[in-house]
């Protein structure tokens, strides 16, 4: 499948059956490592890492379009990245996602 | 013999508080003629005079009452502080503030939710954010690192060996009370109250216990802060006398001054306004068409567009009865047909001192919590949340994430709000601003009464007074 040249390069990263409403998925693209969430009737793409203490996000309780680190409790937008509480401030980096051909496409 | 007994009748009918909106049924008479009848809950009155002396006003207005209010008030009474869809999971917590205090409620088993008091015991940093929840396998502080397992334990000090002093077993993470009741999660600071079963009172208890609350979700949950005491706000929504003046759209089909009014002990109260039946103030301005097309629902997203027509004969709310049972049972898959006409209908409101509403109803499912703002006595947060019945299927949906309204936004503005509703809670609000600026205005320090309809704010005013002391 070809794309425009403005469009982001767009990886495949996982079959959209093997992540479930509720799942959540560890996956590499691009030499990032990514959280994949199933939340909210849609499908997010953020930086597996803690914006606050570099820890993973992995084990983070999905609520609504945010994800709570599970180490101190920093929570971010799934869909923006944005810090929604301390102890974090900055950002966590999150990806464009697509659905094609029941491939989950990251773009990294 | 009979002549005492028409004495007797005479008294007792000009006793004071025993006077009740003349010429209209009461809110008893309206729900005996209902299709549908309703449960023993429904079908009992528990009005008592407390006295008709005036309310000092000091205890809306000066910041010192505040200060005693948190210590003597809030210290020692049971609180709403989530529920316990909130936390499903063991390391699921919620943090619930009250005040300058907050605490991490978290599941620790299947039937064990403790509440830390959420500060660090090394230099006390809190150890989750205000106003959050997620999931912990461990508390960690985000200064120093010390931690604490999800039971409260004491896990371990970075560098313990510059503190032999602390011994691991006297740094458990010291905790508030917790008692669950039909799905929500209380707590209480004091050590020394009583059970939450003694605070609420057997019959009170029964009631709550009726309504099976466990079995609902929350669907919508929005908190806006409001220009006024918290006590402002509560009593705002304690009576049905105002709807007339400020709520005029809605006595069409609200029976406003015929609405009944109890008490339960010293920490419970509540109304029942009937809906689907004109507001005596209205008697003969009306037809039941109106009443029809007038009723305002607090939860129309489950009815969709339907249309209300009035059968030959039939009365508003019959009509109304009948068609909520139907379309309510279809949007939220849930079967209704053992729920009387009255619980469809009617608003019953319970206030649960100190912060919290019930509303047990169906059209209406509501659950408020106040809180004072802990920077200013002159305003408040609210909480409204709506509560639906878990579908038949029995997958539970995930309570709704709360929408936090900026002091000047509209409620109609939160998503899922329905419009009619959020007009209603923004006419309130609008009082509440005005009502605090004129209290502090006022060449009189004292508010006035009345007998019956006010007769929950005379009873939260008198549980105020038990914790903090009359001033
Ligand atoms: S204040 Fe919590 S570890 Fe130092
Ligand atoms: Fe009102």
């Amino acid at each position: 499948m070809s794309e425009g040249p403005a469009s982001p390069a767009f990886t495949r990263v996982l079959e959209a059956a093997h992540l479930p409403p509720g799942g959540k998925k560890v996956v590499q693209a691009g030499g990032a490592c990514l959280l994949l969430c199933h939340a909210n009737q849609r499908y997010y793409a953020i930086a597996n890492t803690c914006s606050h203490n570099q820890k993973p996000l992995e084990d983070g309780r999905v609520m609504g379009s945010s994800i709570a680190c599970p180490f101190h409790g920093a929570r971010f937008d799934l869909a923006t990245g944005k810090a929604l509480n301390l102890p974090a401030t900055r950002p966590v980096p999150v990806y464009a996602v697509r659905v094609v051909d029941g491939w989950i496409e990251v773009a990294v | 013999m009979e002549v005492e007994a028409k004495q007797d009748h005479k008294n007792r009918a000009t006793a004071k508080g025993e006077a009740r909106c003349p010429g209209a049924p009461s809110t008893q008479d309206i729900i005996a003629a209902d299709k549908v009848g309703a449960p023993g809950w429904v079908r009992s009155e528990a009005y008592q005079f407390l006295g008709d002396a005036d309310i000092p006003t000091d205890r809306y207005i000066d910041p010192e009452y505040a200060r005693r209010e948190i210590q003597t008030l809030w210290r020692h009474t049971w609180q709403f502080a989530c529920r316990e869809e909130h936390i499903p999971e063991v390391g699921d917590y919620y943090v619930y503030d009250l005040g300058p205090y907050s605490f991490i409620v978290t599941r620790v088993g299947a039937d064990d939710i403790r509440a830390y008091y959420n500060a660090c015991l090394h230099r006390g940093t809190k150890l989750r954010a205000s106003g959050t929840a997620g999931n912990a396998c461990e508390f960690k502080c985000s200064f120093h690192g010390w931690s604490w397992n999800v039971d409260g334990s004491h896990k371990g000090a970075t560098c313990h060996w510059d503190f032999p002093h602390v011994d691991p077993a006297r740094f458990t993470l010291p905790q508030a009370r917790v008692e669950r009741l039909g799905g929500f999660v209380f707590i209480n600071m004091d050590p020394q109250a009583p059970t939450l079963a003694e605070y609420l009172g057997a019959e009170a208890k029964a009631h709550i216990d009726a309504w099976k609350l466990e079995n609902r979700y929350t669907y919508l949950h929005v908190s806006k802060r409001l220009p006024c005491n918290w006590k402002l706000a509560i009593e705002a929504f304690m009576e049905a006398y105002h709807v007339i003046e400020t709520h005029p759209q809605v006595a069409v089909s609200n029976g406003d001054a015929n609405s009944q009014y109890d008490v339960y002990g010293e920490h419970v109260n509540r109304f029942i306004s009937p809906l689907g039946v004109l507001s005596p103030h209205l008697y003969g301005k009306h037809t039941e068409e109106d009443i029809l097309k007038q009723f305002t629902l607090g939860d129309s997203g489950a009815l969709g567009g339907s249309q209300r027509t009035l059968k030959d004969g039939g009365t508003a709310r019959q009509v109304m009865a009948d068609m909520f049972r139907g379309m309510f049972e279809q949007a939220t898959n849930t079967d209704l047909s053992g729920v009387s006409d009255s619980e469809l209908l009617d608003c019953f409101s319970y206030t649960v001192f100190p912060n919290t509403f019930l509303f047990p109803g169906i059209s209406l499912p509501m659950v408020y919590r106040f809180r004072p703002d802990p920077r200013d006595h002159r305003k408040c947060l609210y909480e409204v949340m709506f509560l639906r019945p878990v579908p038949l299927d029995g997958q539970r949906p995930q309570p709704a994430e709360p929408i936090h309204l900026r002091d000047e936004q509209s409620f109609s503005e939160a998503e899922g709000m329905d419009p009619g509703f959020g007009n209603i809670l923004d006419q309130d609000t609008d009082n509440l601003v005005l009502q605090q600026e004129g209290i502090e205005a006022s060449a009189k320090r004292t508010l006035t009464l009345g007998n019956y309809q006010e007769i929950r704010v005379r009873h939260f005013e008198q549980a105020v007074d038990k914790y903090v002391g009359e001033g």
